[in-house]
């Protein structure tokens, strides 16, 4: 009893258990989903929205939110193609110059924030229509495939069986998580998102944090860009839209409170592992798009009612 | 008598400080307006005020469902999907048994419900309105992808020529329903809506039903959006299940433009009304000087950000000086 009650006030942990018990009743009930392979590939489709999913679990722990990080994904994944340069055998110098415009995106956002003191999601809601225009006029609407080496082998490759997207989220989650718990700027990020004006009274630079804070989510989106590239082996207009929902819903998903201050990136793990898998068992019921529709934002509706509350008042 | 006075007064005070902002919006909605009537006077005609004001209608309606949502203090992303189940509604009952009446009343029975039920998770349930409205918006997208998976339906050519033919009805309609808007924001209940969304515990604390009150802004917005959905229908003649998309993010702009707070209890409805028009007057100059649809994005963006960046510069100025 003192178990289940310690789990219900850890999100992450009621989370997590979430996940696991649907996988067990899944493996269970459904041949083919307990797969080695099976699980391997929901864990790499969930590696693309943890990723994405880490800028924003950083800007809504600051009590902000980014709605551009679907349009930077995009824009990452279209252009990357594009400014790959050709004497480049490697690739790399693509990628980096596709991941300096995403982090630029993010600085953009963090300045329209701190010095027009537009409020986040606005900034970043006119940011991603912005760029949504931008991207057809650049790019004209068809969709580039991509030749860059370093991208084809990053979504491609399988170091010791394990995908290297996996890989890369298991780095980006150790970086964040360490961030977030043993840097001073996580301290600060938690102080500003807790009460903004105890935080710049005790010293702490609004302006700074939250210039790095964009520019973070902004270079998240952007190695989710380049992930999605990878696996995708193809950009288009449109191939970031999913991820901007389901970042938002792993985070809340992980227990962070929406309002600031309060939560970890290891609850948004098990919530993107969690919107995957969801996804997927709804596609295995194989029902009408209207339908399936329904049943992901009835799931989401109820995962929320289990793990998302907002303490009363 | 001293204490109708100081109401007065303590009513006057607030109204000021709701208009203050809005005066430099008015100059910059009527230099729009005078502008597009030097442009195009066609406007002036009765035929062309008609076009104008159809144009306009259904994004004033999502704005004010967007500023009702605004003003309890939480945002909802789910007005598009709304307007959408709105035009598939009217599109799929209007031709059966129910006949027009029956449609129109199952619109608002459906936009109400759902913002109702909306209402009833957010408010009791607490959950903030934004994820409550996200994972709505793909239940809502789904129900009108049921009931009409592809565009079609039917909708009477005498509602279609009533609404939206050469007659203002959208302009008078409008006008209708800002009078309904006073009325309510004169009950207990409407009053409630500012001060729940300003301060739910001071408003909890003098006995406003801050739930209740929640519930029932959330059920008109959602009444709003569903009516908005009724009207594009009556214009296009048909439904389609993803019609209301860009209504979403419009609705948004136009509240933003008209001055309505994210915070809850800062903003007013002429303020958003007013901000719908800008909206739909640039987006129609833009389209009649042949940008295409995709610069209209980049305008809509640089046009929201400047909106919410120059006042809160210049203010940034005044205090500073």
């Amino acid at each position: 009893m003192n178990i289940v009650r310690s789990i219900f006030r850890n999100p992450p942990l009621l989370t997590l258990t979430l996940v696991v018990a649907v996988w067990v009743i899944a493996s269970l009930t459904l041949r083919g989903f307990g797969n080695y392979g099976h699980l391997r590939y929901l864990l790499e489709l969930a590696s693309v929205i943890g990723i994405a999913a880490a800028g924003q679990t950083l800007v809504v722990l600051m009590g902000g939110i980014d709605l551009s990080v679907g349009a930077i994904i995009t824009v990452t994944a279209i252009l990357l193609p594009l400014i790959s340069p050709a004497w480049d055998p490697t690739g790399l110098v693509g990628i980096a110059l596709a991941l300096v415009i995403a982090t630029c995106i993010g600085l953009f956002n963090g300045a329209g924030a701190a010095f027009l003191r537009v409020p986040p999601i606005i900034m970043t809601l006119a940011m991603a229509t912005f760029l949504q225009g931008l991207l057809v006029i650049v790019a004209g609407g068809s969709a580039v495939t991509v030749s860059n080496p370093a991208v084809i082998l990053l979504g491609q490759s399988r170091p010791f069986g394990i995908p290297a997207g996996i890989l890369l989220w298991a780095v980006v989650s150790i970086f964040v998580l360490v961030l977030i718990h043993r840097m001073p700027i996580g301290a600060r990020f938690l102080a500003i998102g807790a009460n903004p004006l105890a935080a710049r009274l005790s010293g702490v630079s609004l302006t700074r944090n939250t210039l790095l804070l964009y520019s973070l989510s902004g270079l998240f989106a952007g190695i989710a860009g380049v992930l999605v590239l990878g696996m995708n082996r193809q950009g288009y207009v449109g191939i970031g839209d999913p991820y901007l929902l389901t970042s938002i819903a792993a985070v809340v998903l992980g227990g962070t409170s929406i309002l600031g201050g309060r939560g970890t990136y290891a609850g948004t793990i098990p919530g993107a592992i969690l919107l995957v898998t969801t996804t997927a068992l709804i596609t295995v019921v194989n029902a009408s798009p209207g339908w399936r529709s329904i049943m992901f934002g009835g799931l989401i509706l109820s995962l929320l009612l289990i793990s998302g509350r907002e303490t009363r008042r | 008598m001293t204490v109708i006075s100081s109401s007065d007064r303590l009513y006057r005070a607030i109204q000021g400080r709701r208009n203050r902002g809005l005066g430099g919006l008015y100059l910059v909605v009527a230099a729009f307006v005078v502008l597009y009537a030097i442009l195009f006077p066609g406007i002036l005609s009765m035929g062309g005020f008609a076009k104008f004001t159809q144009n306009w209608f259904p994004l004033a309606l999502v704005a004010m469902a967007q500023a009702l949502m605004m003003l309890t203090g939480g945002i909802s992303l789910a007005i598009g999907p709304l307007v959408s189940l709105g035009a598939v509604i009217a599109a799929t009952t209007m031709g059966g048994s129910l006949g027009v009446v029956g449609g129109v009343a199952a619109v608002a029975l459906t936009g109400l419900a759902i913002g109702a039920v909306t209402g009833v998770i957010v408010a009791h349930l607490r959950l903030p309105a934004i994820i409550v409205t996200l994972a709505g918006s793909f239940i809502v997208t789904g129900v009108a992808l049921i009931l009409l998976p592809r565009p079609g339906g039917f909708i009477p050519d005498w509602l279609s020529d009533a609404l939206a033919g050469h007659t203002p009805t959208a302009f008078l309609l409008l006008g209708l329903i800002l009078l309904m808007w006073k009325a309510f924001l004169a009950t207990p209940l409407g009053l409630g809506i500012y001060a729940a969304g300003d301060n739910p515990v001071g408003a909890f604390r003098s006995g406003i039903p801050v739930e209740r009150t929640k519930v029932v802004a959330f059920a008109v917005s959602g009444l709003l959006a569903c009516l908005a959905g009724l009207f594009v229908a009556a214009q296009t003649g048909s439904g389609d299940p993803i019609i209301g998309t860009p209504f979403t993010l419009n609705s948004i702009a136009a509240a933003v433009l008209g001055g309505v707070g994210f915070l809850g209890g800062k903003g007013t409805m002429r303020g958003a009304i007013c901000g719908s028009l800008l909206l739909s007057v640039m987006i129609n100059v833009m389209f009649f000087l042949g940008f295409p649809p995709v610069a209209q994005y980049v305008a809509q963006g640089l046009i929201i950000v400047s909106a919410v960046a120059v006042p809160e510069l210049i203010h940034a100025w005044r205090a500073k000086r």
